[in-house]
């Protein structure tokens, strides 16, 4: 529900913004889905799992730590590949998804 | 001095050599052995002991010729995207993934690897000792017993922490027990005879015996490498499994879960030839004190008397590549899917005999099936996997034994929910793209797709509740969580969170004994 609210929010303040830049929570969860919660989830990771759950993680953070990813400035062979593919914006959109996940 | 000292030389230098070799030979066998330890522990569930291919395909010498090394390995590293394939990254270590692609490359499929019954009885365990002790109804508050829900949840890696049956109250959608299966759990039977009754059915071929009113196992037993067939006797005395790997059955005592006598699952498939054959579905029936088994690749249905030493009567040539089936007409007929003729069969089980063979789109999978009243006739459902171009849900007459209409739907399909007080018939669509994420809805009067719901992850195995009020969904992988929408409204009503749940059984069913069926087509 608050997820809904959050996006009914978004959508509306986008809807009067001009600027190309603006994060979309939608494209960020289809990527998600599609990509990233492979390993990750969606809410938790797999309890077998060795990988960090993403839900509820800083926006900041997330963002900073895939751009260092796909930039290969901060060294991992499985992320610098996946991250490798993502531009500035799906990393945003992803950031802000999961940033506003609850887990 | 010199010739010895040469000799000498040679002679160290030789048995340096064949210490070597040694050294060498033995360091094979010995990640040979690691290899097909952690294959084992990590594949077998899903691609089978034996290397031959279970849920997920065949991993051998034969099947991988020719494949890229090391598109194997990034396979196996980041997972199959849309397949229940797990990352196994940071599971095991890159070198161990290196070995196993090689190990995968060279080992050709085992035959049949045994599993005897002195193997199931050494492997029968005892959690609960006295079950007198245990309190005579639930701990839990529930209207009824039949309101109770059970998940299969894979588990990502399809073992582990994640593997377990999930039990929930369809009225509240809270979940009141959960089972570890530790490895995956495939099916759930509930005794028609005591409420008290579950049977969870492992893709490793466990079989947990669990009290329902505590919410725990009792006890558990292996019976086979692989395989989830399991059905239960309508007296609730008998349980008989099925195994993919090796290629038998076993009947069981259903109270303690010894094994009472195995059957060696061989025959004269429809093209004259002799096979041995994995077991599909096994299944008892409320009207007689028999059980039904498909052998797959023999293309026969087994009759077994549960009296004296278990009397087998053959059904032969039922059709090629058996998988899964359905009970009408108070359970004297059985609706059996051929994979490869693209059929349902209709067995009469009191004659013993081959009613007749409808056509039933492309590769059906009938699912747990599903059959309707409407208008005086009782329809039959048939979905399919549907990997030729016509993807179709066949609706048979089951009292004429003829096909009434093929619903055009928008994938592949793999199971029907009906019930008695729903208005639609759920199926699945599991078309490896976007529509994964559906299902759609079939009304019972028009024979129409009427909506299609967007459940997300692979959205699969629809179960109605006990009253028929609502629908659960499991959003399976990716999607981690189990959906639930009012079976009129369509509107989601709640959402269970659990490990890639798959198939979904309702305590209903042994009431109704075919999903859509009212109770009183039982009397």
């Amino acid at each position: 529900m608050k997820l809904l609210t959050y996006s009914l929010a978004t959508l509306l303040a986008f809807s009067f913004s001009t600027t190309s830049h603006a994060t979309s929570i939608y494209a960020g969860k289809s990527k998600a889905a599609a990509v990233c919660s492979q390993c990750h989830g969606i809410r938790k990771t797999s309890a077998e799992a060795p990988f960090p759950p993403l839900a509820g993680r800083n926006e900041e953070y997330m963002e900073n730590a895939l751009k260092q990813y796909r930039d290969k400035t901060r060294v991992s062979d499985i992320m610098n590949n996946i991250a490798g593919s993502l531009s500035d914006r799906d990393i945003d959109n992803i950031a802000s998804y999961y940033s506003r996940l609850k887990p | 001095m010199e010739l010895k000292i040469t000799t000498l030389k040679k002679s160290i230098l030789a048995a340096s050599i064949s210490l070597l070799f040694s050294a060498n030979t033995f360091a094979e066998t010995d990640t040979k052995h690691k290899m097909h330890k952690l294959y084992q522990d990590n594949c077998a569930s899903c691609h089978g002991a034996d290397h031959g291919g279970y849920l997920a395909p065949a991993l051998n010498s034969e099947t991988l010729k020719g494949r890229s090394p090391t598109a194997l390995r990034t396979l196996i590293m980041t997972g199959s995207f849309e397949t229940l394939m797990p990352p196994f990254f940071g599971r095991l270590s890159d070198s161990d993934i290196r070995d196993m692609v090689k190990h995968l490359q060279s080992t050709p499929k085992l035959a049949n690897p045994a599993f005897t019954i002195k193997d199931m009885k050494a492997s029968l365990k005892v959690y609960i000792k006295d079950e007198s002790k245990l309190p005579n109804k639930p701990t839990f508050k529930i209207d009824s017993m039949d309101d109770i829900i059970g998940v299969a949840a894979r588990g990502k890696y399809g073992r582990g922490n994640g593997s377990e049956a999930v039990f929930i109250n369809s009225k509240t959608h809270k979940q009141i027990g959960v089972i570890p299966t530790v490895t995956a759990a495939h099916i759930i039977e509930f005794s028609p005879a005591n409420e008290r009754w579950a049977y969870v059915k492992t893709d490793t071929a466990e079989i947990y015996k669990v009290d329902l009113y505590t919410m725990q196992a009792v006890r558990s037993i292996k019976t086979g490498w692989n395989g989830p067939g399991i059905g239960i006797s309508r007296d609730g005395k008998y349980l008989m499994a099925g195994s993919f790997v090796p290629h038998n059955a076993v009947i069981l005592d259903a109270d303690t879960l010894e094994p009472l006598k195995q059957f060696e699952l061989e025959g004269i498939d429809p093209d004259g030839k002799m096979v041995s054959s994995d077991s599909g579905m096994v299944i008892g029936t409320p009207y007689a004190d028999i059980f039904a088994i498909a052998l797959e690749n023999a293309g026969q249905v087994w009759v077994v008397d549960l009296k004296d030493d278990f009397p087998v009567t053959k059904i032969k040539n039922v059709g090629r590549h058996l998988h899964d089936a359905f009970l009408t007409h108070k359970g004297k007929k059985l609706m059996i899917a051929s994979y490869d003729d693209s059929i349902v069969t209709a067995i009469d089980l009191e004659k013993r005999e081959i009613i007749k063979k409808l056509p039933a789109g492309c590769v059906p999978h009938v699912g747990g099936g599903a059959a309707v009243k409407v208008d005086g006739r009782t329809l039959g459902f048939g979905t399919n996997f549907g990997t030729c171009d016509k993807t179709v849900v066949s609706v048979w007459d089951l009292d004429t034994m003829k096909l009434v209409k093929q619903v055009p739907v928008s994938g592949g399909t793999e199971s029907p929910a009906a019930h008695a007080n729903a208005p639609y018939v759920a199926v699945d669509i599991i078309t490896k793209d976007r529509r994964a994420r559906t299902i759609q809805l079939i009304d019972k009067k028009s024979l129409e797709v009427v909506k299609t719901l967007d459940v997300g992850g692979h959205a699969y195995f629809p179960e109605y509740s006990a009253d028929g009020k609502s629908l659960y969904v499991s959003a399976g992988y990716a999607g981690d969580e189990v959906v639930v929408y009012g079976s009129t409204s369509l509107k989601k009503t709640g959402s269970i969170q659990m490990e890639s749940p798959a198939g979904i059984f309702s305590r209903g069913r042994v009431k109704y004994m075919t999903r859509g069926l009212s109770p009183d087509e039982m009397e």
